[in-house]
């Protein structure tokens, strides 16, 4: 399955946010998003989850256009925004188990806490959500993004709140879900993390993708400084205009 | 040239109240606000139910016109309405003797006016102008859905309870010239409602167009950096 | 249609076990409703016949304003959360949230029914023990919940929340309140004989009507 965004385009209001951007990502690529605050990164990842229309151009999921209208494509695509989707009054199993039966994915409960153990909270206490920590929380929606096995993987910052092991844990699992033949396509600041399992970097600036930096072994520094004459470029010209 | 249509035809209508139609034998005089009284109720549902198509028409179409016209009928149905209340109430006071009965007719158009103010608080509580277009479409919808289910209960309620005191059904014999009156004061009421939406709704989509502009959709766009 | 029952089934026991452990809700609805109570005992200061005509008036009006309580909360959480988009991703259909949201919000009316009455009775010392009775109250809390909770989605999202709640939500309910207290009034035996059924006509007509609307419409409340 093909993920495609065709000449999409956004604006709230008198702010331009997407300009006719075009992207896409094949089964098995790993792509990381890039680009500063404020870019555009979220409303791309909410755009390319179908939960948001572009105000033109289109979306298509393979060949489907018709978006979140699909019951089986919206249950095939394992979300995380900024927000992380939890009812603060159930425990971390109970959350798990109930995204599990409103999926309808048929998991068990050893299959549910075999999840948790797979985020780092195999061990953790059976206390309500509430308590948990920023981090806890994170490993969590990860789990729950994960549970109905999805085809495309849209993670909107998903290393906020994660500890180092965190990090290395979600570097693992994107990894693993890459080699089953998985779109991942996640946004991110942390560059010495996504560096090391990325297939290709995408830079998100004024709207378009305007780089696309493949990832062949290429080091921090180099991709640092890539990234910055990318974001800059635009910057020069208009000074020499001036 | 609508605008002047509609003085033309209130006035008209003013003139023909004030002379054309003759007094009323057991109301006297005060009955004449009665035109003007029937005239504003009509205008209110009218409002309310331009309201409500327009807000199908916003929560199918999307363009944003729907909504500016939405929350303009709104406005001035409300207006029409308390118009409405007020000059029954005028009506009322000599004739029964009370400012306030609870015919169905009144009940439902005094709810009527407090479903236009929780409207105009809604739009007002929402910031995002999508949100609130959507949200003004709704609550329209909904809105408007309930005004005959209010007037029904209300005449059931009269049914079992007849007044005591006052508030009786107007029963007039309407002669002919009462009723082209009538006729003449509904039309132009609904053509100056007709201008009065127009015009609220240009000056709303001014003011939105002033609050927020629409983004540049060529390349001089300035991604201001 | 079974995946989309199952989904509401799923729903509705995560808000009932969600409420069970907070009791935030419950616990400030039955406070506000026993107090409410006692209020309407000094404002109103009834000798027993008059207290017989307009119990059902009391008691629907505390489960009125002690219901706005439950109505603000209910959607507190997948606001807050973000977990509404969690639910829009994961549902056969977005109806089912909504009507998931409505049973659970009829069952905290019949909650605070079960516990209203009782405590009504005592205090007043008039047995309002009467079957009927609980039926057009479950109607007229039908209604009421149906409304209450289109309305609560379109507040909970809004600057003000609980404070506009209430005006948006009682203009609409006019008739429910009317159908329910006038034929209580009879049911109960305060009034002499009449027929109800065009009351009962009516609230069931509005239920149908508000219920459906809120279905079809509720989906342009909570998506994009």
């Amino acid at each position: 399955m093909t993920l495609q965004a065709r000449q999409i385009s956004k604006a709230y209001g008198a702010q331009r946010v997407l300009d006719k951007l075009s992207l896409s990502v094949d089964a098995g690529e790993l792509v990381c998003l890039l680009g500063a605050n404020g870019a555009g990164k979220t409303t791309l990842i909410r755009t390319l989850s179908g939960l948001q229309k572009p105000d033109s151009g289109e979306v298509l999921w393979g060949s489907k256009s018709e978006g979140i209208g699909a019951l089986k494509l919206r249950r095939s695509i394992g979300l995380i925004l900024h927000q992380p989707f939890l009812y603060e009054h159930l425990t971390g199993f109970e959350n798990l188990r109930f995204y599990s039966r409103l999926y309808e994915t048929g998991l068990g409960d050893a299959d549910l806490r075999k999840m948790l153990g797979r985020v780092g909270l195999g061990s953790a206490r059976p206390i309500s959500v509430r308590g948990y920590s920023r981090g806890m929380k994170q490993r969590l929606t990860i789990a729950r993004a994960l549970l109905c096995d999805p085809h495309i993987l849209l993670f909107d910052e998903p290393y906020t709140g994660l500890d180092q092991q965190g990090c290395g844990m979600l570097n693992q699992l994107v990894l693993e879900e890459s080699a089953r033949n998985k779109l991942v396509l996640l946004t991110t600041h942390e560059l010495s993390y996504i560096r090391q399992v990325a297939t290709r970097f995408d830079v998100l600036h004024r709207g378009k993708i305007a780089a696309s930096i493949p990832n062949a072994g290429i080091s921090l520094d180099a991709l640092q400084e890539q990234y910055s004459a990318v974001v800059s470029a635009g910057k020069t010209t208009r000074k020499e205009q001036a | 040239m609508l605008s002047v249509l509609a003085f033309l035809l209130v006035l008209f209508a003013f003139i023909c109240m004030l002379f054309f139609t003759p007094v009323e034998q057991t109301m006297g005089l005060v009955q004449k606000v009665f035109y003007f009284h029937m005239s504003a109720a009509w205008v209110g549902m009218l409002a309310f139910l331009v309201a409500a198509v327009f807000g199908l028409l916003y929560l199918s179409r999307r363009d944003m016109k729907w909504d500016t016209l939405t929350a303009a009928s709104v406005e001035v149905g409300l207006l029409f309405t308390v118009i409405c209340i007020l000059s029954g109430m005028i009506w009322a006071r000599p004739i029964w003797n009370t400012w306030w009965t609870w015919d169905p007719r009144l009940t439902t158009v005094t709810i009527m006016a407090f479903t236009y103010i929780a409207f105009i608080l809604l739009r007002r509580g929402v910031d995002n102008p999508t949100r609130r277009a959507r949200f003004s479409a709704v609550y329209a919808l909904i809105g408007f859905i309930s005004v005959p289910l209010t007037f029904f209960s209300a005449r059931l309620l009269r049914t079992i309870h007849p007044v005591v005191f006052g508030g009786g059904e107007a029963d007039m014999n309407l002669n002919p010239q009462m009723l082209a009156t009538l006729f003449i004061s509904l039309v132009a009421f609904t053509v100056l409602y007709a201008v009065l939406l127009l015009q609220r709704a240009r000056l709303m989509a001014q003011q939105d167009k002033l609050n927020q502009q629409v983004a540049v959709t060529d390349d001089s766009y300035d991604w201001g950096e | 249609m079974k995946a989309w029952l199952h989904s509401v089934r799923v729903l509705i026991w995560k808000d009932l076990v969600q409420e069970w452990r907070s009791r935030d809700i419950l616990t400030s609805m039955l406070a506000f409703a026993v107090l409410s109570l006692f209020i309407f005992n000094y404002a109103l200061e009834l000798s027993p016949i008059n207290r017989a005509d307009i119990a059902p008036g009391i008691v629907w009006v505390v489960m009125v304003f002690a219901g706005t309580l439950g109505l603000n909360r209910s959607f507190t959480a997948e606001q807050d959360q973000g977990c509404f988009e969690g639910l829009i991703m994961a549902v056969p259909d977005l109806s089912a949230i909504y009507f998931a949201k409505l049973l659970t919000n009829l069952l905290m009316m019949v909650f605070l029914a079960v516990l209203v009455i009782p405590i009504y009775s005592v205090l007043y010392n008039q047995s309002l023990f009467n079957w009927a009775f609980f039926g057009v109250l479950a109607l007229g809390s039908w209604g009421y919940s149906a409304a209450g909770t289109l309305i609560a989605s379109m507040t909970v999202q809004t600057r003000m929340r609980d404070l506009l709640l209430p005006v948006l939500l009682f203009p609409l309910l006019l008739p429910v309140n009317m159908a329910v207290v006038k034929s209580c009034g009879v049911l109960l035996g305060s009034v002499a004989g009449q027929d109800i059924n065009g009351w009962l006509n009516l609230l069931l007509v509005y239920d149908v009507i508000v219920t459906m609307l809120s279905i079809m419409v509720f989906e342009y409340v909570i998506q994009e």
